[in-house]
């Protein structure tokens, strides 16, 4: 079981391999990434992780085991960042690896619910002042085209 | 009666309705139950009262699962607002 709380960027191909074994023929990596969202008049360009270090690690390593057993995942990642996140870069992975992909799916879900309902995490966003920039308009496929 | 202090935590939103990581609380030699801690807090700060309502507490890094667990001289309680990992 590996889980974690870091400051430093969280790699999807590094969790893949962790997730590695001989029989593990499922294997689900969940990664949420951190979102430009329209905020109070701004879009988010980072979110500021904190949290409660102690109970944080406790409870992680709590749900990594529970995965383990419920699910019969052989292999758990589950880490997030802390501190400064900035948007498109990845905050949270949450994967399991177990002989199938049922068991493998449910772990991941259980894993990545389980974290944000009772891990002692908060996020503050960051809101730079603005729009977000728009895609160019769409060719309209009308008069012109014919 | 000696009086001595606990040491409280605040995280994310109680932080900012206090404007503090950490505050002294003052209590008896005896301690008070955490029920009193938060009365006292709702009451220093207004604004830190309806965070209060939402949040779970931890005396020495242990959740709370009741509110008259005693909070003695020496203790580290923190408020933990509801979560928002991921």
């Amino acid at each position: 079981m590996d889980w974690r709380l870091t400051s430093r960027p969280l790699s999807i191909a590094a969790a893949a391999r962790a997730l590695e074994g001989p029989g593990l023929g499922g294997v689900v990596v969940f990664a949420g990434r951190v979102r430009p969202d329209r905020e109070a008049g701004g879009i988010v360009v980072a979110l500021d992780y904190e949290s409660d270090r102690a109970t944080a690690e406790r409870r992680l390593a709590e749900i990594a085991a529970t995965a383990r057993r419920r699910f019969g995942a052989e292999r758990v990642v589950l880490w997030h960042r802390v501190g400064t996140v900035a948007s498109g870069d990845v905050s949270v992975i949450a994967g399991a690896a177990c002989g199938h992909r049922d068991r493998a799916f449910a772990a991941a879900r259980y894993l990545i619910e389980e974290l944000k309902r009772s891990v002692a995490i908060w996020k503050r966003a960051q809101v730079r002042p603005g729009r977000r920039p728009r895609r160019p308009p769409a060719r309209r496929a009308g008069r012109s085209a014919g | 009666m000696d009086s001595a202090s606990i040491r409280v935590r605040l995280y994310a939103t109680a932080r900012e309705a206090v404007g503090r990581a950490v505050v002294e609380l003052p209590v008896p030699s005896t301690g008070v139950t955490a029920r009193e801690v938060v009365r006292r807090l709702a009451d220093a700060w207004p604004a830190l009262a309806p965070v209060l309502r939402a949040s779970r507490f931890v005396r020495n890094d242990r959740y709370l699962t009741a509110l008259s667990v005693r909070v003695r001289p020496g203790d580290e309680f923190a408020v933990h607002p509801p979560y928002g990992g991921g």
